[in-house]
């Protein structure tokens, strides 16, 4: 299909659309309009009910806690689908992998490593403070995890390889991201067993604006902050690995 | 629509024209992240903290990684498994484009 083709049925296609589209975009709710009575609903409601300040955290783990549990477990099967595709027969050896011949690594600039070396702590400790404010402040389990697994890789930028893949310990961070995906599973059976529907919040709910308040929603967060940051420091290995030549236990590929 | 809401969406928009028209996958990557930084500073314009941290951890942050990673892992297995003594560079260089948004 030459360009000039593929511009003439882009133009149709255009063509045919355009009306449709101008139709909708005419239609749509002026700028910053607010016809949704459900958030104002919950934001008139919820402090008083859940007795969290942050309704997202309240929608997310209580509300509508089934859908993140369904959504908890999609991150799993995604982790699980990549690892069982990327991860070959290698073992723990953090010094076994070596780079690809052919490919020069450079050496780190003094700067980047010392800028690593000072932010990639604070970087950490502040997706944990994220996760454990996720009943107050904006933020919670999901973007806490993010936040921590994605300092991991200021690590790898201060440390190389070797000193990220010695804190890095892929067993460990399997077992992150299964338990805090239980974790979460395991607060809705904890609920059928005290003869409530499931996921229903059954602890004391404790005191507005403190760090523990909001009953099971601390414990499904810190199993959605724990799934999380164990999932993407997975995925982020799994990736890493395969910038690596195969070591000596590796399955090889057929052909090449 | 406030002046800083306006300008946002004119940087939003920018920058992802810039991701469209980068031809370089190195810097259609870089180009991604900043339309990623550029849609965070949106979500906290429009009062949405809790967007705006996902957008920051995951578009400018761990979906550009995973890229970069890819395309490094893609120029070493072709480094390897191309005959030696033909070391072209991996990828041409296409004419600079405009908006890339990204050194080279």
């Amino acid at each position: 299909m030459t360009p000039r083709v593929r511009i003439a049925v882009f133009a149709l296609a255009v063509l045919c659309l355009l009306p449709a589209f101008a139709h909708v975009a005419w239609h749509m709710p002026p700028f910053g309009a607010h016809p949704l009575p459900y958030g104002d609903a919950i934001n008139a409601a919820g402090t008083r009910e859940r007795h969290v300040t942050n309704m997202i955290s309240a929608v997310n783990f209580d509300y509508r806690g089934f859908d993140t549990l369904g959504e908890e477990f999609m991150l799993l099967c995604a982790v699980t689908g990549t690892s069982i595709l990327l991860r070959g027969n290698r073992g723990e050896r953090v010094d076994a992998p070596q780079q690809v011949p052919g490919r020069p690594i450079r050496d780190r600039s003094d700067g980047v490593v010392l800028i690593a070396r000072l932010i990639g702590p604070v970087t950490i400790l502040f997706g944990l403070y994220v996760i454990l404010h996720a009943m107050t402040t904006p933020g919670g389990g999901f973007q806490g995890g993010v936040i921590v697994a994605s300092g991991t890789l200021l690590v790898f930028l201060g440390e190389g390889y070797r000193g990220w893949r010695r804190l890095m310990r892929s067993k460990l961070l399997d077992g992150c991201e299964g338990l805090g995906a239980t974790l979460y599973a395991l607060c809705g059976f904890a609920s059928m067993l005290a003869g409530l529907p499931f996921l229903q919040n059954m602890l004391p709910l404790g005191e507005v604006k403190d760090l523990f308040s909001g009953g099971l929603m601390l414990l499904e967060n810190l199993g959605v902050g724990m799934a999380v940051a164990g999932g993407f420091a997975v995925l982020f290995l799994e990736f890493l690995e395969e910038t690596r030549v195969a070591s000596d236990g590796d399955e090889e590929e057929s052909g090449g | 629509m406030s002046l800083l809401i306006s300008l946002l969406f004119l940087l939003v928009a920018a920058t992802g024209t810039g991701v469209a028209l980068s031809r370089v996958p190195r810097r259609q990557v870089m180009a991604m992240a900043a339309n990623g930084l550029s849609l965070t500073l949106l979500f906290m314009a429009l009062q949405a903290p809790d967007v705006a941290f996902s957008e920051l951890t995951v578009g400018t942050a761990a979906l550009p990684l995973l890229f970069l990673i890819v395309l490094a892992s893609v120029r070493a297995d072709g480094a390897a498994k191309r005959p030696a003594g033909k070391a072209t560079e991996a990828e041409p260089e296409p004419s600079p484009t405009p908006g890339a948004g990204a050194p080279p």
